[in-house]
């Protein structure tokens, strides 16, 4: 069974007296340990894509179905514990939580859990050492750079051994080297870890970095490419 | 937990001006308010006091039907095994036999109606304490035959001074007229009208002659520890007196007086209400801005897997933990306060005199007395409406979907 599968899914906002179909009739299975971009421009539905993916949004229509888990049935209170146990996001703006230090955003979801410091701080430190920040673990989100702190979300994306990263845009807001170094990173721990990865980008740069490409538009799956990952 | 309490301890600090303006508005209210209801106990106590404390004591024992018409024929002995009694339980102070008349002081051209108490100084002292209260002369001792304190007013109508004659008539028990000489010992000002204007203390043995009532008694006057628990004391008492005596506590002789010091426990209330309700409308402002900022942030705790009972914990805890800086601080600073109004106080006699109310008399200046209730009625009221102004934001933040948060820009 695939890890994701989506089923004829479909969403449409309520706009005045009108309705904006921001995905129509999507069908997608990824299985693990891919590494597979949502390509699109702007407004073509890969947001929305990402959060019925990770229990987030709900579907207007369809079904959804991750890691053997139908979040149709599942009730608010689980479909919370999945995302804290299954799904590791990564934002574009980063997104730490500024009044922890980057060891404390890492570890929250490991905390939430239960986990014990000892076990926490292991792990916590393991992934730092892989991310290549190591040292940084006190610092405040706002005294890191853009890339740091991508990193640092990474990291809490990863900790918790998620079923699946995903990644909206991640890069945008990065110049182009350091989106370069940041994708080769999350390249290698979806090669060494078998993280399986879903990120989305307009980027032509970003996307050829991606082993498949999944293009949307205007909600519509245009075309779903196996390829050579740059 | 734990990071739920680490996240709302540090947002609290992420505002620092807003947090400290209103943590400071928190202070500034709780001071005040134990500080304003520390003055007002005082003054309570001034009141209770200046009645108490100048004539009735805390609670009289009498011939039943005594206070009633004070009839010179209810009188009854004053048995030494019985005022040992009394002396003897945990609550009284001090124990003070009197006898009671009422005729007319005379000094050359001059006459007035007065109210003569015959008492025994040195028991007398240990119940009221108008002998600190003189303007001049000695109070006189127990050997003293013939000594009289009276009223400033009195005293200055007469135009008598210490030294000088008094007469005094009066109606005897056996139906003569009593008349002796006494000697003035002593003047006393209470600010209390009555007592200033017709007051007379003598020694009981000259006024059990005089009013051929010798060896008699119109009643027992007791101090005791806590006035405001008269009452009861009034009521154990009672099983100590032999039948045909009763006891009254303060609030049963003065029922004006009771209800002015259950109003007070009112208008208390009404008062921490009023001034709650502005410093609280302060945080509910302070948590509900930094909730709207966070709007995002919240949305991501959601995505990372927080429940919304979490995101509304962490709401909740920031208020609390607010509440709580404020009421310790406030605590400090009205204790503060406090202390300095209690040990200096301010006198205001320079600007006004004593106030007559509810048959006691309000003395011309501010004292805090310091009352367990007084901190701990608004200290816990501050902290139940923090609780509640972070209420309605933790519900808001709960309440976020966290698409639209985390699209929020
Ligand atoms: N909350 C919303 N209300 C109304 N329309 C929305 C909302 N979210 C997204 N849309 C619309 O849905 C479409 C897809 O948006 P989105 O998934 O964000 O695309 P992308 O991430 O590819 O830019 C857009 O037309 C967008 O305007
Ligand atoms: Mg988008």
């Amino acid at each position: 069974m695939s890890l994701i599968s989506l089923n004829n899914l479909s969403k449409t906002y309520p706009l005045g007296s009108q309705k904006i179909a921001a995905v129509q009739g999507l069908t997608l299975e990824i299985q693990a340990g891919e590494f597979a971009v949502l390509a699109g421009p702007s407004g073509s539905g890969k947001t929305t894509v990402l959060n019925i993916v990770g229990a987030l949004d709900t579907p207007t229509e369809g079904s959804v179905n991750v890691d053997g888990n139908d979040y149709s049935e599942m009730n608010p209170k689980e479909l919370a514990d999945f995302r804290l146990r299954r799904i590791g996001f990564i934002f574009q703006s980063y997104n730490l939580i500024p009044v922890l230090t980057a060891a404390e955003n890492a570890e929250f979801t490991l905390m939430l859990q239960g986990m014990s410091t000892l076990k926490r701080r292991k792990i916590i430190s393991g992934i730092f050492g892989e991310l290549g920040i190591e040292g940084l673990e006190d610092r405040r989100p706002n005294d890191l750079s853009g890339g740091q702190q991508q990193r640092v979300a990474i990291a809490r994306a990863i900790a918790p051994q998620p079923a699946v990263v995903l990644a909206d845009e991640p890069t945008a807001n990065l110049d182009s080297s350091t989106a370069e170094d940041l994708l080769q990173l999350m390249r290698r721990l979806n090669q060494e870890k078998g993280t399986t990865f879903l990120f989305s980008s307009h980027d032509p740069l970003v996307i050829a970095h991606a082993e498949r490409v999944i293009s949307l538009r205007d909600g519509r799956l245009e075309s779903d490419i196996q390829q050579e990952a740059g | 937990m734990t990071m739920l309490l680490r996240l709302a301890s540090r947002n609290l600090w992420r505002n620092r001006r807003r947090t400290l303006l209103t943590l400071s508005a928190m202070v500034v209210s709780l001071a005040l308010l134990t500080l304003s209801l520390g003055v007002f106990s005082g003054m309570l106590v001034d009141i209770l006091s200046s009645t108490t404390e100048q004539y009735h004591g805390h609670l009289v024992i009498n011939a039943s039907g005594y206070l009633d018409d004070r009839d010179m024929y209810k009188n009854f002995t004053a048995d030494p095994e019985l005022l040992q009694a009394l002396q003897q339980d945990k609550a009284v102070r001090g124990v003070s036999e009197r006898l009671r008349g009422f005729g007319l002081v005379s000094h050359a051209e001059s006459s007035y109606p007065a109210e003569l108490l015959g008492i025994r100084p040195e028991h007398e002292k240990s119940v009221t304490k108008l002998h600190t209260q003189l303007i001049a002369g000695i109070f006189p001792t127990d050997t003293d035959s013939a000594g009289a304190v009276l009223g400033s007013s009195l005293a200055q109508k007469l135009g008598v001074s210490p030294g000088d004659e008094l007469i005094f008539v009066t109606q005897a028990a056996d139906g003569s007229i009593g008349n002796d000489l006494l000697t003035v010992r002593a003047i006393f000002r209470t600010g209390h009208t009555g007592h200033d204007n017709g007051l007379v203390l003598v020694p009981q043995q000259w006024l059990q002659e005089v009013m051929a009532l010798k060896g008699k008694v119109h009643e027992v006057a007791l101090a005791v520890e806590d006035p405001l628990l008269a009452a009861e004391d009034a009521k154990r008492l009672a099983t100590l007196l032999p039948a045909g005596l009763i006891a009254t506590d303060w609030g049963e002789l003065m029922p004006e007086m009771r209800e002015a010091i259950a109003s007070f426990d009112v208008s208390r209330f009404i008062f921490v209400i009023i001034l709650y309700f502005a410093t609280g409308l302060g945080i509910l402002n302070t948590i509900f801005m930094s909730v709207m900022e966070r709007s995002r942030e919240f949305g991501i705790l959601m995505a990372l897997g927080l429940r919304p009972r979490q995101i509304r914990l962490i709401v909740l805890l920031e208020s609390l933990l607010l509440g709580m800086l404020g009421t310790i601080l406030g605590l400090v600073v009205g204790l503060l306060l406090s202390s300095y109004m209690s040990l200096v106080g301010f006198d205001l006699s320079a600007w006004i005199t004593p106030v007559s109310y509810a048959g006691g008399t309000i003395q011309p200046r501010l004292r805090a007395i310091f009352e367990l209730r007084n901190f701990i009625d608004p200290a816990y009221m501050l902290l139940l409406v923090s609780l509640l102004a972070g209420f309605l934001p933790a519900r808001r933040a709960a309440k976020l979907q966290p698409v639209a948060a985390i699209r929020e820009d």
